[in-house]
């Protein structure tokens, strides 16, 4: 089968999204994108999420401050790899994200202060769906456009849901849109010559309505949230285009993610179909911890068979060896059929985008090693 | 302690995605259920599964029967925030001026876990709705609650509404609803997960969150276990035994590094939850349906 390779598809991409379901094995597949990039000489930072702790361990990661951290060199020797370029990788950090944002967004100290404390900002970057999810976004814009790598590759946070993930910042910025946030909170707050101030207690039926459930705290705590970002709001919608656009250009590529399981494949198409609506092409699928058929080695496959191939390689058939081999091999020529099934429907459904598979490694990926395997699944075009 | 799980009010089951909590779900319901208890499954994530492990269509918001004495639903945020709020609020009309227009909805998705407070009520509102007087309409309910981090924040909605909310008819309310969860009596949160590093990791963090919020744990499910089939030196043999023997030595090698980390974080697990743990096998069925699910709950029936 001929296909485009994976290095091309990426070719000259500033931006790398690795996007799935959980636990399929993005954080695994942005760190081995980032690694080849290396390797082949680009200056790259991975953005990762949550990664397994034995990985971020193994590359030197620390695990708070947004800290861009450059994999030592050493580590590349040590596994045999003699990059040409850099691979740098930081850990995404929500809430440092967040605050950042807000302090350079502030016109003053005073503002961005009465915001970090404010109990409704503090749900929102820190609890809030869909907050993680447009922080990485935010901050991927701010690497590609700082100039500093020549790459960015971003894993994303395990989403359920494909439109949390592209409609994080809307969602987001539909909670901070001031004009609405007016509507409802307008008889609480008191327009005066510098600006809105607030007052204590909710007044119209809605609103008393609203805070039986809630709590009229809860309602104090919105208007003042409220009256901080004053002011702010334009900048983050601007800002949040710009993501947008940059997501949309073909300066980003989409890598969508998945495992051959039936569920994971119907959200993976879900996922695909929801990027198209959104006019976000995927660059490439890529199909991890596929089940190698054991059987393409060939040989016999059924108890008495295997019984022979025992006696003739001068083995004993003790304790039913040939029958505990023959019910091994046909479990898992059972999960490499149904891996191969599932591949082959998302293959028919997706046609036109490039599909890639990397089988199952008998163990973790938590090093460079086992991220170089992976590389070679995916850019050396076999396994 | 483990026994008696099946005598509890309410089950919630929990853990990273993808792990089996569904199936483990459906598996208690089945156990249950066979010994004649009256079972309701409720789902509270986007997609509705459990009804369809049974070959059922999904149920919806409507309760459904699946099998002899065993129930599912699904509980929708939407459904449940309107059924709440008329509830509370006694009229339809004052429900719609003050929920349906753009600007409550922008309140609403601004109100930190509005949607996992009615939902978590409506859970509760099934698992203490009485048929006459001191019978309970179900003898068990099984939540179907969301993966880790959210379902962390959906268990606890209202140990922190009530940190925001003293008085009126919702903190009443959640007051029952964390007396029920946390009782060990009446109601018991499982976590699933896999012989893995990353779910297992979840799994003990979580298990330490659980009992920071006091939330009464039962057995920990150690979901898809392969046993070992295979001694080194029959291993060394098969490898040596030439290319008629190659897939079936490559396939002892797969089952065998499989079987050792089903072992390693067993073990793992055994020594950072003091819990019991059930260790369910991994299935090889061609689809996962309503035998596989038979087969879990025989495990299950084996292990309580
Ligand atoms: N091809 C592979 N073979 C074997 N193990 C793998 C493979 N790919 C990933 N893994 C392992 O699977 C686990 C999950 O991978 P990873 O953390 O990359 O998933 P993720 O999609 O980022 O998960 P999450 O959604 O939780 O962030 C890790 O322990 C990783 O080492
Ligand atoms: N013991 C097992 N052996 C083999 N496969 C299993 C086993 N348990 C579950 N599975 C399979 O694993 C997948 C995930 O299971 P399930 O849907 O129960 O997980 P979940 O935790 O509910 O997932 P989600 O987080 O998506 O709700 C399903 O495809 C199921 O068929
Ligand atoms: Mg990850
Ligand atoms: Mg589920």
């Amino acid at each position: 089968m001929s296909r485009p390779n994976l290095a091309e598809i990426l070719d000259g991409r500033k931006v790398v999204c690795c996007v799935g379901s959980g636990g399929v094995g993005k954080t695994t597949t942005a760190a081995a994108i980032a690694l080849q990039f290396a390797v082949d000489g680009k200056r790259v930072l991975v953005l990762t999420i949550d990664p397994a702790r034995r990985l971020a361990n193994s590359l030197g990661l620390e695990s708070l401050g947004n800290r861009e951290t450059r994999i030592d060199p050493k580590l590349f020797a040590a596994a045999g790899l003699q990059p040409k370029g850099e691979m740098w990788a930081m850990m995404l950090d929500l809430k440092l994200t967040w605050d950042e944002l807000v302090t350079k967004q502030s016109a003053s100290r005073a503002q961005a202060e009465d915001i970090l404390k404010n109990r409704i900002y503090q749900t929102l970057s820190t609890a809030m769906a869909g907050s993680l999810e447009y922080m990485a976004m935010e901050k991927v814009y701010e690497v590609a456009s700082s100039g500093r790598f020549d790459a960015v590759v971003l894993d994303t946070p395990p989403t359920s849901n494909a439109l949390d993930f592209l409609h994080a910042a809307d969602r987001i910025l539909g909670v901070l849109d001031n004009n609405a946030m007016r509507i409802i909170l307008g008889p609480m707050l008191k327009a005066s010559k510098v600006g809105f101030r607030l007052l204590a207690v909710p007044s119209s039926l809605v609103l008393k309505t609203l805070s039986r459930f809630t709590g009229a705290e809860f309602l104090k705590d919105l208007a003042a949230f409220m009256l901080a970002f004053e002011g702010m709001f334009e900048g983050f919608k601007d800002r949040a285009a710009r993501v947008n656009k940059l997501m949309r250009s073909p300066e980003a590529a989409f890598v969508l993610v998945t495992s051959p399981t039936p569920l994971t494949i119907q959200e993976a198409l879900f996922f695909h179909g929801a990027l198209k609506a959104d006019g976000v092409p995927t660059s490439a699928v890529i199909v991890n911890r596929v089940q190698r058929d054991p059987r393409r080695l060939g040989g016999p496959d059924n108890p008495a068979a295997l019984r022979e191939a025992l006696q003739l390689a001068g083995l004993k058939d003790e304790n039913e060896l040939a029958q505990r081999l023959g019910k091994t091999l046909t479990e898992q020529a059972t999960l490499a059929d149904l891996d191969r099934r599932e591949i082959a429907r998302l293959e028919g459904t997706l046609k036109a985008t490039p599909l890639f598979t990397v089988p199952r490694l008998r163990k973790d990926v938590h090093d460079l090693t086992g991220l170089w395997q992976i590389d070679n699944c995916l850019f050396a075009g076999g396994e | 302690m483990a026994s008696a799980l099946l005598d509890r009010r309410l089950l919630a089951i929990t853990g990273k995605g993808g792990t089996g909590k569904s199936t483990i779900t459906a598996a208690l319901a089945l156990a249950a259920s066979r010994r004649g208890k009256k079972v309701l499954v409720c789902e509270v994530v986007a997609n509705e599964r459990v009804a369809n492990l049974f070959g059922k269509p999904a149920s919806g918001t409507e309760i459904r029967l699946l099998l002899p004495n065993l129930y599912s639903v699904h509980v929708r945020p939407r459904e449940a925030m309107r059924e709440y709020a008329l509830m509370i609020l006694k009229y339809e009309t004052l429900y719609k001026l003050a929920f349906e227009n753009a600007a409550a909805r922008y309140f609403l998705s601004a109100a930190p876990s509005l949607a996992e407070i009615v939902m978590l009520g409506k859970v509760w509102w099934h698992a203490t709705q009485e048929e006459e007087r001191g019978k309970p309409r179900w003898d068990l309910v099984i939540l179907d609650a969301p993966a880790t981090g959210h379902g962390l924040t959906f268990l606890t909605v209202p140990e922190v509404f009530l940190q925001l909310v003293q008085d009126g008819p919702l903190a009443r309310d959640m007051r029952d609803m964390q007396s029920l969860l946390g009782n060990p009596d009446t109601c018991r949160t499982c976590i699933v997960t896999l012989p893995e590093e990353m779910p297992a990791n979840e799994a003990i963090e979580l298990h330490k969150a659980l009992k920071a919020h006091s939330l009464p744990q039962g057995p920990l499910f150690l979901n898809g276990c392969f046993e070992p089939r295979f001694t080194p030196q029959e291993r060394v043999a098969v490898a040596r035994g030439g290319p008629a023997l190659a897939a079936a030595g490559e396939a002892a090698d797969n089952h065998e590094a499989r079987a050792d980390l089903s072992s390693l974080y067993a073990s793992v697990l055994g020594k950072s939850v003091d819990l019991p743990l059930i260790k369910i096998p991994f299935l090889f069925d061609r689809v996962f349906n309503a035998q596989a699910i038979e087969k879990v709950a025989g495990i299950i029936e084996g292990a309580l």
